[in-house]
């Protein structure tokens, strides 16, 4: 009994997904009021008129509704992102209130890396997660709802998605064999041959199931943030999803029935947008009737008709994927970059990233976009214009920019000639004498640029990497020989490292030195890994713990003691013990500096309840709880770990905080590995 | 009583009452189906709002899950839901409160509604709308009185303060209410002081809806079917009907009052008198009956514990008729379920001797009697008696009673349930409700939800006798106030024991309380309903804030999670640990604790030394945590 999804204001859903036991229901319930004998409408089309009440309340109400539960344990959780309301429903008691707001959290992130700064337009976002053709829209949501599922199984049963941090393979010498040679060998290959199109290859990395064997970045990338690279792994898992139920059995069992290939491939696709509509949403979303603005000028430009024939998927064509990228002058979210997922072995999975030779257009809206939306915040403030505040906009600065920009765009594109057009009126308001000058009558101008700016991106990194020929990316033959060369590599290890990832590290070297102790977790939330004993309840495999009820059993106390122990650090408590059943269960979080020196406490900032989930996936809670913490110790390197244990109740407690402070010092030292 | 403060908007934001049926046509407007609205100033047009879009939302809610709403959220406010047919309440809260504590406020100003109301459907047919928001203001003012922001996490009965009143008052109290119980129209009942429970024959929720209408007696308008009457000896004497719900009653009803006794003449006589340690501290007192004491029903509970043949005896102390039997009137209801209070921990021990001694001790329910005992003051066996008598709802169950029919003159009684002995369900549907872990359980004889259902509420009538801050309360059968003798009767047994009673309590009371040690604690007993804290709630009370917000997240933990034992929670500035058992919460934290650790993993951590800080710090509290 699960589902979610994401309606417009309108109560337009935008997409959904819902397991059959929710689809029944609904169905069952929409039937009941319907005279009989009619044929049911389309699933969406139930969803939007049974929630419809929910959905237009949540516009009316000014302080926005977050839950409700029912007599029988019904979930719901909303939440609105930008224009956009997200709803998600569990009706089986399998997940909790902030399980549901995390699914909500991921949805948005995954959204985000596929359309990248199309999502900051809730008018385009929405035409682009419902497209018109239905066979599209089939598609794009079939793959949305792998992506959910992918996710939701991870959640569930992988530590690494448990804690939202990405688990590396430990096997020292191997690791830094697989760095070296995706250094020296492929990527150095890759970006020197002349198949690759004017792509470079930026981040290359090797994953065994959900764990990271090696990861290389060249030079000049930017860091890949934990987070994306997170949300990268769910898509990976997603397009060679690694079988939970095949995971035990033999590698030749495997390799004959390896025919997990890509699964359907989806590219978003344009849409042609229909004048009538879109300029009624605009009236009805106008913030004050004041500005309300219903000039068909501003329409968007039509997409041009050849975009609708939808390339058969190709296995060799990237994904596109919008991640964030720190460049010298600060940083820049949703940066285009494509993603080459190449399936090594059934499990194993050796995944490119490029940055695109026009990525730096992207860096360039983004500024934009951000300049505008300053304009706009001063303007609606009311002070004037953009020179009153602190940091005042150098408008003629952005001017000549802007012009410039216009002018590389090129006037050939249906799009950018539009975003000229609003440009140059934009322009005769603002800086013509004797015109309106800044003042708030420009808002809507400023909403409009945004708007084309958003449209030039979309045109340039969503639809243009469609419709472009097929040279413009690592060619499938040097894709084929980046695969090969892995492989090569790898060969000898394939099955070590099969079973490896399911036993990374076991708690059987720990029992000695710590009598007691069941479980733990550790994780660096400076660097997004973590570690933690393997914790697999197959049917087939029998981990430590047994299997059967005693081994789910503490799986389950673990998954609940994670939910727990961020319920109390979002309302600012970093160090929790629990007796609970026959167990005891510690967490802690602290910060050291880089040489180990343990930091003082601060007071950790207490959240509200539908404040982000904590986590790295969708929002990086810790990043910001880093930077707040830093603020104190300006100058050096914060580090910040967490650690959860899980120990027999009948060991007395002082026993088990010395396990916890010793677990605590040795896990993060380099001597580690002899531990391990 | 007490303060009753306005609502507290820190605590309560909003709380209505919506009546869909009110609102059925497209034209009618949403404030027709406003019943109640609080805060009264709000603007009508977000009066509009709120209720239209909540019950509207809610509406929705419910159909989609085939299932009433129970909590809603906000952004910035929660609100605890209630939907029967057309009417929808909402009490919304800040966010700081448990969610399972709104919906428990809600459920209690609801019951206490319909305590002194009736239906609510009904009353809305019969009363006006505003004098039924009047209703609504005054309890919604009383459910939310409690002193600190502590009494919203733990809805819980007021006492005396325990620590302070000598042992012998409660127990006087005890036997003032068994002493009116023997007249067959009396229920239950309860003595108050100064708005704190002294002592109490009613489960807990039952206790706190009585305590309402005491607090209103200065203010008491006349309602319709209550009736002043000043009493013969001029005492303020006065009565208001209520209603019950049939497993409120079905609780009384099955309390092991010994109603053979009541049922007249049946003076009983036992030849094998059970000496006790109190009986023999109370034997130097001159009076002959000292050595005459009757078997309790525990001891024997396979026979009648009297039979009508005994009433023949020629024991000429025993007169045949009740209503003769003033002052010191001889007739005792032993296993009624005497509530007295104290702290949970040492409550559990053996009943029987205390049964034993307070039946022996209603001998003494004359003024002499009460002086004798004063100044006796051998306190520490009483303090035990006192103990186990307070246990009797724990420990009913050891007597295996089964209740005895009730006398023909109160009707039948087709609602008893032998098996549900007093004491052993409120056990039970504690332990039950842990196991299901699904929606707390309230204990028998508040059925929240009874309120709502069909089950039809019982008039009753609410009896009650001030003098000065001393209050009995009586829940009495309606036609107990036509019944001039048994009033009288009840009257006469009385009266003179609460003046003695109040004279006491008065002085007890003036005692200031024992200073606040450097730490801070809060211990909730959940069978009685009583929350022991040294947390003042007083305004500045800033400092005891952190505690206030670290027991109400650990007190919504406990209450999900029903293997969780004990739990310390620590932020850089405060360590708070909390514990549990099936009886009982306590949280506590220490002031002033060095702050030096860093957050990791440490011994020496202040934090970890809470657990036996607790149990050393709060023994003197009555608290016992071993």
């Amino acid at each position: 009994m699960k589902c979610l999804l994401i309606a417009s204001e309108s109560a337009e859903v935008l997409f959904h997904w819902s397991d059959r036991e929710y689809r029944l229901s609904i169905q069952e319930k929409y039937g009941a009021s319907q005279e009989e004998g009619q044929g049911l409408p389309a699933f969406e089309d139930i969803l939007s008129t049974l929630f419809a009440p929910i959905i237009i309340s949540c516009s009316t109400l000014e302080d926005s509704y977050t839950s409700f539960t029912t007599e029988n344990n019904h979930i719901y959780v909303l939440h609105q992102f930008d224009e956009c309301l997200y709803i998600a429903v569990n009706g089986d008691g399998e997940e909790k209130e902030d399980d549901l707001r995390r699914k909500l959290y991921v949805l948005r992130k995954m959204i985000e890396v596929m359309f990248g700064m199309v999502t900051l337009s809730g008018n385009l976002l929405r035409r682009e997660l419902r497209p018109q053709d239905t066979e599209q829209r089939t598609r794009l949501w079939t793959y949305l709802q792998g992506l959910l599922d992918t996710y939701s199984v991870l959640r569930e049963n992988d530590q690494s998605f448990l804690v939202e941090a990405v688990e590396r393979l430990i096997h020292p010498q191997l690791c830094e064999l697989c760095i070296e040679f995706l250094e020296r060998r492929l990527v150095q290959q890759l970006n020197s041959s002349v198949e690759r199109a004017g792509e470079e290859v930026l981040h290359a990395f090797v994953l065994v199931h959900t764990k990271l064997l090696a990861f290389y970045s060249s030079r000049n990338a930017s860091i890949l943030t934990p987070s994306d690279l997170l949300a990268l792994i769910v898509m990976a898992q997603n397009m060679y999803p690694s079988h939970i139920e095949l995971d035990d059995t033999s590698p030749e069992d495997v390799e004959s029935t390896s025919g997990s290939g890509p699964e359907s491939f989806y590219t978003p696709e344009p849409s042609p947008s229909s004048r009538g509509s879109s300029g009624s949403e605009k009236a009805g979303r106008g913030e004050t009737p004041v500005f309300e603005f219903v000039d068909p000028e501003i329409q968007m430009a039509e997409d041009s008709l050849h975009t609708l024939e939808i390339n058969p998927p190709d296995s060799a064509s990237p994904r596109r994927v919008f991640l964030e990228v720190s460049h010298k002058d600060g940083l820049y979210p949703m940066i285009p970059h494509s993603m080459y997922c190449l399936s090594l072995w059934p499990g194993i999975t050796l995944v490119l990233l490029t940055k695109i030779p026009t990525s730096s257009v992207a860096m360039s809206v983004y500024k934009y976009l951000e300049d505008f939306d300053k304009l706009e915040k001063r303007l609606h403030e009311g002070h004037g214009g953009p020179a009153s505040a602190r940091s005042p906009l150098n408008m003629q600065d952005i001017r000549t920019k802007m012009d410039k920009f216009i002018k590389a765009l090129g006037p050939s594109d249906l799009q950018s000639a539009q975003l000229q057009k609003v440009w140059t009126e934009f322009k005769n308001r603002a800086f013509a004498k004797g015109g309106p000058g800044f003042s708030k009558e420009l808002i809507p101008w400023c909403k409009n640029m945004k708007t084309q700016l958003c449209g030039v991106y979309r045109q340039c990194f969503l639809i243009d990497s469609v419709s472009a020929d097929v040279s413009q990316r690592l060619s499938s033959g040097l894709q084929e020989r980046a695969q090969t060369m892995v492989r090569e590599k790898l060969m000898d290890w394939k099955d070590f490292l099969l079973v490896k990832s399911k036993r990374n590290i076991t708690m059987v070297s720990y029992l000695e030195d710590f009598p007691g102790l069941v479980h733990f977790i550790c994780v660096d939330r400076s660097t997004g890994q973590m570690i933690a004993p393997s914790l697999s309840i197959t049917e087939r495999t029998t981990s430590e713990l047994g299997k059967g009820p005693v081994a789910n059993y503490i799986k389950n106390k673990v998954w609940a003691l994670v939910r727990t122990t961020r319920r109390y650090l979002q309302k600012g408590y970093s160090t929790v013990t629990l007796r609970d059943g026959d167990f005891y269960f510690c967490y802690f979080l602290w910060f050291e500096n880089e040489t180990g020196y343990k930091l003082q406490p601060v007071d950790i900032p207490v959240l509200p309840d539908d404040s982000p989930p904590i986590g790295m996936l969708a929002c990086d809670y810790y990043k910001r709880l880093l930077r707040y913490y830093s603020k104190n110790h300006k100058g050096e390197t914060v580090k910040c770990y967490e650690l959860l244990t899980v120990h027999l109740g009948v060991i007395p407690t002082e026993i088990i905080l010395q396990h916890c402070r010793q677990l605590a010092s040795k896990l993060w030292e380099p001597s580690r590995n002899l531990l391990l | 009583m007490a303060e009753v403060k306005p609502p507290d908007s820190r605590r309560c934001s909003y709380f209505f009452l919506y009546d869909g049926s009110k609102v059925r046509g497209e034209g009618d407007p949403t404030r027709d189906g406003i019943c109640y609205f609080y805060p009264e100033e709000t603007p009508l047009d977000k009066q509009d709002l709120l209720c239209g879009q909540l019950a509207g939302v809610g509406r929705c809610v419910s159909e989609l899950s085939s299932s009433a709403v129970r909590t809603l959220r906000l952004r910035r406010c929660k609100f605890a839901i209630r939907m029967k047919e057309d009417l929808f309440w909402a009490l919304g809260c800040s966010m700081e409160v448990p969610t399972v504590s709104v919906r428990e406020l809600l459920d209690h100003l609801i019951d206490l509604f319909c305590f002194y109301n009736g239906s609510v459907r009904q009353s809305y047919q019969l009363n006006s709308k505003e004098s039924l928001a009047a209703e609504w203001a005054r309890c919604l003012a009383h459910v939310l009185s409690g002193p600190s922001e502590l009494h919203c996490i733990f809805q819980s009965v007021r006492t005396v303060d325990l620590t302070n009143v000598d042992p012998l008052l409660l127990l006087k109290a005890a036997l003032i209410l068994q002493a009116c119980q023997r007249c067959p129209l009396v229920l239950a009942g309860c003595v108050l002081f100064r708005g704190r429970v002294v002592s109490t024959q009613m489960p807990p929720q039952l206790t706190t809806k009585v305590m309402v209408h005491e607090s209103d007696t200065y203010s008491k308008t006349q309602r319709s079917s209550g009736a002043s009457t000043p009493s013969a000896d001029g005492g303020p004497v006065s009565s208001t009907a209520v209603f019950l719900t049939p497993s409120e009653l079905q609780f009384l009803q099955a309390a092991p009052v010994d109603k053979t006794s009541r049922s007249r003449f049946t003076p009983e006589k036992d030849a094998s008198p059970k000496k006790t340690r109190l009986s023999r501290t109370l034997s130097d007192t001159p009076s002959l009956e000292s050595e005459s004491s009757r078997p309790t029903s525990c001891q024997s509970p396979e026979k009648a514990p009297f039979s009508p043949s005994m009433s023949g005896s020629e024991d000429s102390v025993f007169s045949p008729a009740p209503s003769q039997s003033a002052a010191g009137s001889p007739y005792p209801s032993p296993l009624s379920p005497v509530r007295l209070f104290s702290n949970g921990g040492n409550s559990y021990e053996t009943v029987e001797g205390a049964l034993d001694e307070s039946h022996y001790h209603s001998f003494y329910s004359s003024e002499d009697g009460v002086s004798q005992i004063h100044s006796e003051g051998d306190g520490s066996a009483f303090e035990e008696n006192l103990c186990l008598n307070g246990g009797a709802s724990g420990g009913g169950a050891t007597c295996g009673t089964t209740p005895e029919p009730r006398g023909a003159d109160c009707g039948g009684d087709p609602l008893r349930d032998d098996t549900t002995a007093a004491g052993d369900v409120g056990v039970c549907s504690r332990k039950a409700e842990g196991h299901k872990a699904e929606m707390r359980q309230p204990p028998p004889g508040s059925c929240a939800f009874d309120s709502l259902e069909e089950s039809p509420l019982i008039p009753m009538t609410l009896y009650t006798h001030r003098v000065n801050s001393l209050v009995l309360a009586l829940l009495v059968e309606p036609c107990f106030m036509s019944d001039t003798a048994s009033m009288e009767e009840v009257n006469h047994s009385s009266l003179a024991s609460l003046n003695g009673l109040e004279a006491h309590l008065r002085a007890v009371s003036s005692a200031a309380p024992g200073a606040a040690g450097p730490y801070l604690f809060a211990h909730y007993d959940y069978i009685q309903s009583t929350l022991t804290t040294n947390v003042s709630g007083r305004p500045g009370g800033a400092p005891e804030h952190p505690f206030v917000r670290a027991t109400s997240l650990l007190h919504s933990h406990f209450f999900d999670t029903e293997t969780l034992q004990e739990a310390i929670i620590r932020s850089a500035g405060t360590a708070v640990y909390g514990t549990r058992s099936v009886a009982q919460e306590t949280y506590f934290q220490q002031h002033g604790a060095s702050m030096r650790n860093s957050g990791i993993p440490n011994q020496q951590d202040s934090a970890f030394s809470l657990p036996s800080k607790a149990r050393h710090r709060l023994l003197k509290h009555g608290v016992n945590l071993l």
